[in-house]
């Protein structure tokens, strides 16, 4: 093969070019530490990476709001614990209380059960941050307030589920409402008489667009002196009628009856006859805290979960998208070797020629 | 023999020493002039004398100077140089359409997709609170700007690539002037001669057209009197010593069309580096520009179709999160135009463009502009609105059977991207008016659109605009291996063709001394028979 002198200059040309250019991409490799610089260094790999990176913010923003249902949880719980705790004292002033008649003494338990009464509306207007967490979606106002007019406790909330997105499709509730912690339910058979024999009979009505059940009590035969009756929707109301009771009042402060024994009997009997709505309060009260408690596991096992995806999805995409740096800085110096090895040898070549040895 | 025959032949020696001195010298300037044949003298016995029964040789002539060329691998040169044109071409437009979907600072299209759509998950845990709808709406304005950022990049490509065969129409029509003149160089030159004389002039024109070649799809053929007749898309550029002109003319959609003798030549070209530009201009209008036009179109009427049905803190509903889309049109018609063109059902739209043509008995078809099949048909009446898809178009005038006009939701769905909702509180992260304010489902259906796979892209947002980045990836390798193997295949046929035709120093060094010694030699005979002929005068 004949080789003309731009043939040798064009191929050293070539080879140098060429050589540098290599070298020139491994180091915008080890500057980047990342293999794939554009997307034509590896169309589906660059492809991938972006899949692992949508997946990995996703599960960031999942986390993010488990991180903020675990924080509404908790606060449900920890009122919940304190109702019900309140609602426990009730049960045992009730227990104490029910057969007592000495006036003073009298005082001394409907001034606890208004306490108690008015602890447990405070808890039911607990907030987190500027929100009511009971109220369902009317968070800007309180849960439970007092009705001047009717004397009982109206529940200003509605049902609705504050969801949070933890999962692809999957969001979890974190309120409780209010008309589901605080409004009594009896099921089951209800008592149909009290202690001393004095028919007792319960009707209830849910609300369903707030789920507020009215529990209308009644005392003794219609017609009886001694006929009484009354409705309470929430442990506030059941409180507060214990209270009042205890000053044989109705809750608007006026006596039960004309007659002070007759009054003081009713008082008797409303107090007996809260026991069993006061009984299912508690049990209630249990039942939506041991279903905070399954929410919460949930929550802490969703959040195991999903550190766990995005550890192996960060593993896949540095193995896709990351520069080896220890197999870079080798390619890199053996690409420095050649360069200069072809460096040397091209100085040679072409700086001879026969002009050089002729006379 | 005389002595001045004795003369004559000393006489011949030097002068073709002298030629073919003049050949080496020649040859050792040109080492590194592209394109330069290797010359070589042709040296021949002169007819030698009879005299009395005797062939007595009469010296050497210079019979001619030959260039060392295989015309045949010349016209593969010339057939490699369109393709590694093309490539280059190819190669340059398609580096820069990835740069537009790199993805890999982060600051890609996806990233912002992400955030706006956990953004909206963010209003979902929090509908009351005002810093998560700021952030939303700060969100949904760095996605704006992205993707308006990325059709930029793509818009400014093809401008880029319209202006590239701006410059090499005008660098097409230099050439093909020299070429014309060299033309007439050769004939005059080669005129009553042998042809292929005019050797130098050979050379020149061979690395001319090898240029033109990469630079356009061109054919050449030589005829009788030497001169290279020069075609491109099967029309005289070159004929004789006279050459026309290519020019180029804007179309309606805005890029740069050739013409030459007043025929539209575009659709013949493929080769060269037009041919690479004009190829990827017609590719890049018609996959990533439209793909990323359909995505952000796609976003819009999703987010603002679950917005519409949803209630802000203020109790609003039916608005717009997104500027809503836009149907734009154009008329290819002379006596028609457009009158209307708006949506009338969002949840209609397919996202597809369409072309409205006509009969020769006034009935219009509504046509999918990508796969042609058709949409809608009926009988057109001037002024009456044509309703498919959930648009409505309205065209108004005298049409004929050649008019067409083309419909798209499309084409403006970037450039009007923008955020619609007044103030934080419009935001409808509530599903129904009496949830407020606490209710924030709406925002989740809104934040779970960027798991859902959506009708009108078959995939999810991100799946989809990750097949835009493979497919600009993809390209953009293609195209550069193709290059690079191009390169590979030309600097192949130019060493083969420097095999033949390259000068090489070590060898001219050779023949200068061969030459140097020969004229020394036919001098030294010279003063010899000067000598004798002193003698003979001397007798």
């Amino acid at each position: 093969m004949r080789v003309s002198s731009m043939m040798l200059y064009d191929q050293l040309k070539k080879a140098i070019q060429g050589d540098i250019a290599e070298l020139t991409e491994k180091n915008l490799r080890l500057a980047t530490g990342k293999r794939i610089n554009k997307p034509s260094d590896d169309p589906v790999g660059a492809a991938r990476a972006i899949d692992y990176k949508v997946s990995i913010s996703r599960n960031d923003q999942f986390e993010r709001g488990i991180e903020q249902a675990k924080t509404f949880l908790d606060t449900t719980d920890k009122t919940l614990t304190s109702a019900q705790d309140t609602v426990a004292e009730l049960s045992k002033l009730f227990s104490d209380g029910v057969n007592i008649s000495d006036a003073s003494e009298m005082d001394f338990y409907a001034n606890q059960a208004a306490s108690y009464r008015d602890f447990l509306q405070t808890l039911s207007n607990t907030r987190l941050g500027d929100r009511y967490i009971y109220s369902g979606f009317r968070t800007d106002r309180q849960a439970f307030t007092f009705n001047a007019t009717t004397n009982h406790y109206d529940y200003n909330g509605d049902l609705g589920e504050i969801s949070v997105p933890v999962d692809r499709g999957g969001a979890a509730q974190m309120n409780v409402q209010g008309s589901t912690a605080f409004s009594v339910t009896m099921s089951g058979t209800t008592p149909t008489s009290l202690a001393d024999g004095t028919p007792v009979s319960y009707t209830q009505a849910k609300d369903p667009s707030t789920g507020v059940n009215t529990i209308t009590i009644e005392i003794g035969n219609a017609g009886d002196p001694d006929y009484d009756t009354f409705s309470v929707s929430n442990v506030m109301d059941i409180a507060n009628y214990m209270s009042f009771a205890w000053q044989a009042q109705d809750v608007d402060g006026t006596d039960l009856d004309a007659s002070a024994s007759v009054s003081s009997q009713k008082a008797k009997h409303r107090i007996e006859a809260l026991a069993a709505p006061l009984k299912e309060a508690g049990a209630q009260m249990l039942q939506v805290q041991s279903e905070v408690g399954i929410r919460q596991n949930f929550l802490a096992d969703q959040q195991a979960r999903l550190e766990q995806s995005s550890l192996a999805l960060e593993n896949m995409r540095a193995k896709t998208e990351d520069a080896d740096i220890n197999e870079t800085i080798i390619e890199i110096k053996s690409a420095e070797v050649a360069l200069e090895a072809l460096r040397s040898s091209s100085a040679q070549i072409l700086s001879q020629s026969l002009f050089d040895f002729l006379q | 023999m005389s002595i001045s025959g004795l003369l004559n032949i000393g006489k011949t020696a030097m002068l073709s020493s002298q030629a073919a001195l003049a050949v080496t010298s020649n040859n050792i300037a040109n080492v590194n002039t592209p394109g330069f044949s290797r010359q070589e003298v042709i040296l021949g016995i002169s007819s030698p004398t009879q005299s009395g029964g005797l062939s007595i040789g009469n010296g050497v002539t210079v019979e001619g100077v030959r260039r060392n060329y295989d015309s045949f691998i010349q016209t593969q040169i010339l057939g490699q140089s369109q393709n590694q044109g093309r490539s280059t071409a190819l190669d340059k437009a398609f580096s820069e359409v990835e740069q537009v979907f790199n993805e890999s600072g982060d600051l890609g299209i996806s990233g912002a997709l992400s955030d706006f759509f956990n953004a909206w998950q963010e209003v979902a845990a929090n509908p009351e609170g005002q810093p998560q709808r700021t952030l939303l709406i700060q969100k949904a304005n760095s996605l704006v700007q992205r993707a308006q950022a990325a059709e930029q990049g793509l818009t400014g490509t093809i401008n880029q690539i319209n202006e590239e065969i701006d410059g090499i129409v005008s660098q097409v029509n230099g050439i093909a002037t020299k070429i014309a003149s060299l033309n007439g160089q050769i004939i005059q030159a080669e005129a009553g001669q042998q042809p292929g004389t005019a050797i130098g002039f050979r050379d020149q024109r061979d690395k001319l057209i090898s240029d033109l070649g990469n630079l356009v799809d061109t054919a050449a053929y030589e005829s009788q009197d030497g001169s290279l007749t020069v075609l491109i898309g099967s029309r005289n550029l070159v004929s004789g010593s006279n050459a026309k002109e290519i020019s180029s003319a804007i179309n309606p959609e805005g890029n740069s069309e050739l013409f030459l003798d007043n025929t539209n030549i575009t659709q013949e070209i493929s080769k060269g580096q037009l041919g690479g530009f004009l190829s990827a201009r017609d590719e890049i209008a018609a996959t990533p520009l439209t793909d990323l036009r359909k995505l952000i179109a796609s976003v819009v009427k999703e987010v603002n179709l679950q917005h519409q049905s949803g209630y802000g803190l203020d109790g609003s509903t039916g608005n717009d999160f997104f500027g809503a889309l836009q149907v734009s049109g154009r008329d290819y018609s002379e006596g028609a135009d457009i009158s209307v063109a708006s949506i009338t059902d969002l949840s209609q739209l397919t996202l597809e463009e369409y072309n409205i043509t006509f009969d020769a008995a006034n009935n219009y078809s509504v046509r999918n502009a990508q796969t042609g099949s058709l949409v809608t048909s009926g009988a057109y009446v001037s002024g009456n609105p044509i309703n498919f898809d959930g648009m409505e178009v309205t065209i108004s005038g005298a049409v004929s059977a050649s008019d067409r006009f083309f419909i798209s939701p499309l084409t403006d769905a970037v450039g009007n991207f923008s955020v619609a909702v007044s103030s934080n509180n419009t935001i409808a992260a509530a599903s129904a008016a009496s949830g407020l304010p606490g209710d924030g489902s709406n925002a989740v259906s809104i934040g779970e659109l960027s798991d859902s796979t959506i009708a009108n892209l078959g995939d999810s947002f991100s799946d989809f605009y990750r097949s835009i980045v493979s497919y600009a990836g993809t390209a953009s390798q293609e195209a550069s291996d193709s290059l690079a193997f191009e390169n590979n295949l030309a600097d192949e046929l130019n060493t083969r063709r420097e095999e033949m035709s390259g000068v090489s120093l070590d060898e001219e060094a050779i023949n200068m001394i061969r030459f140097q010694r020969a004229f020394e030699a036919g001098a030294r005979m010279v003063s010899v028979t000067d000598e004798l002929l002193q003698t003979i005068l001397n007798l």
